[in-house]
């Protein structure tokens, strides 16, 4: 057992009157119907799902829910109501669908847009305070690509809202919730999901938490980029558990980059500034969408204008390697009433009153499009393994996300996820799948290694030189030549980080030991990332080759797949499910 | 789209550059293992846009990676990087290490008070999510029919609760908070600021049953009204003036029975007779003639202490009426302020 850990503290615990095995004195065995990791939106959404729906259901995550990233989202969630303007849940699909650069499957694309109104109003008889029309109704302004004033939201923090809108129903539901539980494996027993093998952050010591369904809902990635709006608690966990367990991932060279983060530290300010009449400027004042979306302008979807911001820095038109976001022709009523937020992120961290003075900002990582290959219902290829949210890939994004339709895509999906996982324990019930002793003694004997490591280099010191090289080699535009650098330095960072240097053995609260299993997740999505990049000579959506500035339909209208192959990634390709809309030039 | 002059770049040139300094951070360290506590002081170089934050991340990777402290967002929104700078609750992501750089001045860091300490800067958050559950935490619309679409809430009613729907349940106002300090079953600001946020909901209709558990013992009425939750708050919540929302509501529910809330309403009477506040009638008129009895050799002692004014000659303004003015205006408004009711959208006429 674990050098220095103590047995934890809890007593053993009885769920559903299954008597609990305990295998090791130290460690104890718990089952659930469902086990969900991750506790933001999506993961939320599905355990309330599924509790509802009558099954154990338990949570599972690093952070305390409300801790969760989904907080960080701020302009809104896209649904057509059709309260500000006419609007149809057709509308909303092809605009999805075109902002995808037609590599989104439309079948689920088509799911996604027709159930998002009822989930709206579902989550507005939750409780979410959502800002209101004159009428009353839910107000909706203008986002990025999309063809109607379609973005319910509250104000600048509609992640915020929902999250503690959600939160309250897993209290109000009486959901289990493991806080501060890192997952270290998912475990496979038979071909079929077994549970996972956590790590208790607070008291110390590994625990076997069976399940017969685990549902991933650990969100994004993007702490492997530098400049990113993303939490530091990003770093792609659910999705190297599941390549690690045999699911592959898919489309992971698709990361969105946002057109308006702070340089300071890469905070996100949303694309509502634009939405509420926010211009982009140059150095010369110049409003340089013009020559790229001339119709859309700032309003363009976001990889079009991440790319001209790119231009106009490279070419010396920036200012301090930042363009301009100018609000103050708004007025300070507006900017005080509906991107209050922002005004507060721009003054705490750029230093700037966006009422007097324009935000500079800079294109920074923003959102995985790829993700966890799954169905419309979030399963995947091992039964009993589901995913929902920014791990998943279902894959509604495509090429490029919309603003706003994330935040609905943890909703929709985290519901029917947990509706789907819930169905399959009434039908099935206990699947049988178990874990065996000798799999979580191999997996405490690798988590006793990394702990008792004290030679080799910093966690952090790696993560670091990692964000930097995926900021300057696989960002906004990508060339063979710099993917080429960047996979030699992924590829030796996984060798160096083989041996890590810890400074902390102990077993309560070690962040030291988190950080270097978050490094070794960011590691592995980092090398699915730029090998599938490397892979496809075309541009679509975020990803921009220099070499190949063409998007290519007849070779490249396919999804790339990312298998693990013991630690090695081998790809493969799958058709784009296309239903109704035949790829045409996209302009904006 | 416009050429790319530039025809070979992936990287932008400058990203890194920032100015940098040196900052100091003296740190409160505990080991549970030993359970000892020590200070600590790291010197590291951060960039001037640092924050509290990121001078601990500087440490925890360059200096001693033992350092334990919650992290997250970084944005001052997900509540994690409660802790006290200098002694009071702040969030580390949201205070800028340049001030106290150019000030010369070397910051302590510490946890928060009032919950227990599990390592260095980490808390102990199990007793304040408790008393977050206390409160029902959730919607309640009772037997109201759920509608198809969206209830009806004018924008005017959706803002009543606007402050407190920004709390990130970081606990800097717990920590601060004096009446937790002596009495740890205080459900404290930020449950009762919580609570306001459903009290306060157009669409909720557990209103009654809510205030009648808020005025039971450890509630709204054991506030001490130091205002310390206002001055920490990092989000602009103010606590304090949730919980006196929640007084007001409470008054207009009819409860009044409690010690707090009689002493308000002899507070109020009392300046509303004489235009000022007759200490020896409030005394016995808050806790009833009998406990005011006991409290007699208390009185005297204050009385010795020179602290109890003069009981038979109380200070009477010399304009009462201005004072009985004030009061009725105040009472119109309170009047004129209706309960916030969401509509049910079959009820409402479509213009």
């Amino acid at each position: 057992m674990l050098a220095g850990v103590r047995p934890p503290a809890y007593p053993a615990v009885h769920v559903r009157g299954l008597a609990v095995r305990r295998i090791f004195p130290e460690v104890f065995v718990i089952r659930h119907d469902v086990i969900v990791l991750g506790a933001g939106c999506a993961g939320m959404r599905a355990a309330i799902e599924a509790k509802r729906r009558g099954v154990d259901v338990a949570v599972i995550s690093k952070l305390h829910p409300t801790r969760s990233h989904s907080g960080a989202a701020e302009g809104g969630i896209n649904a057509a109501l059709g309260n500000a303007t006419d609007d149809s849940p057709d509308s909303h699909a092809f605009d999805t669908i075109k902002g995808s650069d037609y590599l989104g499957d439309q079948d689920a694309i088509e799911v996604f847009a027709q159930e998002a109104p009822n989930d709206i109003y579902e989550l507005e008889h939750m409780g979410a305070i959502f800002t209101r029309a004159g009428d009353g109704k839910l107000a909706q302004r203008p986002f990025g690509a999309a063809g109607a004033p379609r973005t319910v939201y509250s104000a600048d923090i509609t992640g915020h809202v929902l999250i503690h809108v959600l939160y309250e129903q897993l209290v109000k539901h009486d959901v289990k919730v493991y806080e501060e539980f890192f997952a270290t494996q998912v475990v496979v027993d038979e071909g079929r999901c077994a549970g996972v093998i956590a790590w208790d952050t607070k008291k110390g010591g590994l625990h076997a938490i069976e399940a017969n369904h685990v549902i991933l809902a650990t969100g994004g990635v993007g702490r492997m980029y530098y400049g990113t709006t993303n939490a530091f608690a990003c770093t792609g966990d659910g999705m190297s558990l599941a390549w690690r367990a045999g699911v592959p991932l898919k489309d992971m060279e698709f990361l969105q980059f946002h057109p308006t983060t702070l340089k300071s530290n890469g905070v996100l300010i949303t694309e509502g500034c634009r939405g509420e009449g926010g211009y982009l400027r140059n150095k010369d004042g110049d409003r340089f969408m013009a020559a790229d979306a001339p119709n859309a302008m700032e309003l363009a979807s976001r990889d079009v204008v991440s790319r001209a911001e790119w231009k106009e820095i490279a070419d010396g038109r920036g200012v301090d390697g930042c363009v301009l976001l100018d609000l103050t022709h708004l007025g300070w009523k507006k900017i005080k009433s509906r991107l209050p937020g922002s005004r507060e992120l721009a003054m705490d961290y750029a230093g700037v009153d966006p009422i007097e003075t324009p935000i500079p900002v800079r294109p920074g990582a923003h959102y995985m499009m790829g993700g966890v290959d799954c169905d419309l219902w979030g399963e995947t290829m091992v039964p009993g393994l589901w995913a929902a949210g920014e791990v998943a890939c279902v894959s509604i994004h495509g090429a490029n996300r919309l603003g706003g339709n994330s935040l609905m895509e943890t909703i929709v999906f985290g519901r029917r996820a947990g509706q789907a996982a819930a169905e399959r324990v009434l039908e099935q019930g206990d699947t049988g799948a178990r874990i065996e002793p000798g799999v979580l003694a191999d997996e405490d004997r690798r988590i006793a290694g990394i702990l008792n490591n004290a030679e080799g280099e910093r966690p952090g010191l790696l993560r670091e030189e990692l964000a930097k090289t995926m900021y300057d080699k696989a960002g906004v535009y990508r060339t063979e030549a710099a993917l080429t650098e960047c996979l030699e330095t992924v590829r030796d960072l996984r060798e160096r980080a083989k041996t890590l240097k810890l400074d902390d053995h102990g077993s309560i609260f070690n962040t030291d030991l988190t950080t270097a299993l978050e490094l070794i997740s960011l590691l592995e999505c980092a090398d699915c990332l730029v090998t599938s990049a490397l892979a496809r000579k075309e541009s679509r959506g975020a990803h921009s080759r220099l070499d190949h500035t063409e998007r290519d339909d007849e070779h490249w209208l396919k999804h790339t797949i990312n298998w693990c192959d013991d630690g090695e990634v081998r790809l493969d390709y799958r058709p784009v499910t296309i239903t109704k809309h035949q790829p045409l030039a996209r302009s904006y | 789209m416009t050429e790319i002059k530039n025809a070979h770049f992936t990287t932008l040139k400058g990203a890194y550059d920032t100015e940098t300094m040196e900052a100091t951070l003296r740190i409160r360290r505990y080991d549970p293992d030993t359970g000892k506590a020590r200070f600590d002081q790291f010197t590291v170089t951060v960039p001037v846009t640092a924050s509290v934050l990121d001078a601990l991340d500087a440490i925890k990777d360059t200096r001693d990676g033992t350092l334990a402290y919650r992290k997250s967002c970084r944005m001052a929104v997900c509540g994690s990087c409660g802790m006290r700078i200098d002694g009071g609750a702040a969030l580390a992501c949201k205070t800028p290490m340049k001030k106290f750089v150019d000030a010369g001045h070397t910051i302590t860091v510490s946890p928060m008070g009032n919950l227990p300490v599990i390592k260095d800067l980490v808390v102990d958050m199990a007793p304040f999510w408790e008393k977050i559950r206390a409160v029902k935490p959730y919607l309640d619309t009772r037997d109201e029919e759920v509608p198809d679409k969206e209830w009806r809430v004018s924008p005017e009613h959706g803002d009543l609760i606007h402050k407190e729907s920004l709390c990130i349940l970081c606990g800097c106002c717990v920590s601060e908070c004096n009446s937790m300090e002596s009495d740890p079953d205080f459900l404290g600001p930020a449950a009762l600021a919580k609570a306001y946020r459903f009290v306060g909901d157009a669409r909720d209709t557990d209103t009654r049953e809510r205030l009648r558990d808020l005025n039971g013992a450890h509630g709204i009425w054991d506030c001490t009204r130091c205002y310390f939750c206002n001055q920490r708050c990092p989000k602009g919540v103010d606590p304090r003036d949730a919980i006196a929302k929640l007084g007001a509501e409470s008054f207009k529910e009819g409860f009044v029975r409690d010690e707090g809330a009689r002493h308000a309403k002899v507070f109020v009477d009392s300046t509303y007779k004489g235009g000022y506040l007759r200490e020896t009638e409030l005394v016995p008129k808050t806790i009833g003639p009998v406990n005011a009895i006991k409290d007699i050799p208390f009185a005297l002692q204050l009385a010795r202490a020179g602290k109890v004014p003069n009981p038979l000659s109380p200070h009477k303004a010399k304009d009462n009426d201005e004072v009985k003015r004030l009061w009725k205006l105040l009472e119109k408004e309170a009047k004129g302020a209706e309960r916030p009711r969401a509509q049910h959208p079959d009820a409402v006429r479509e213009g």
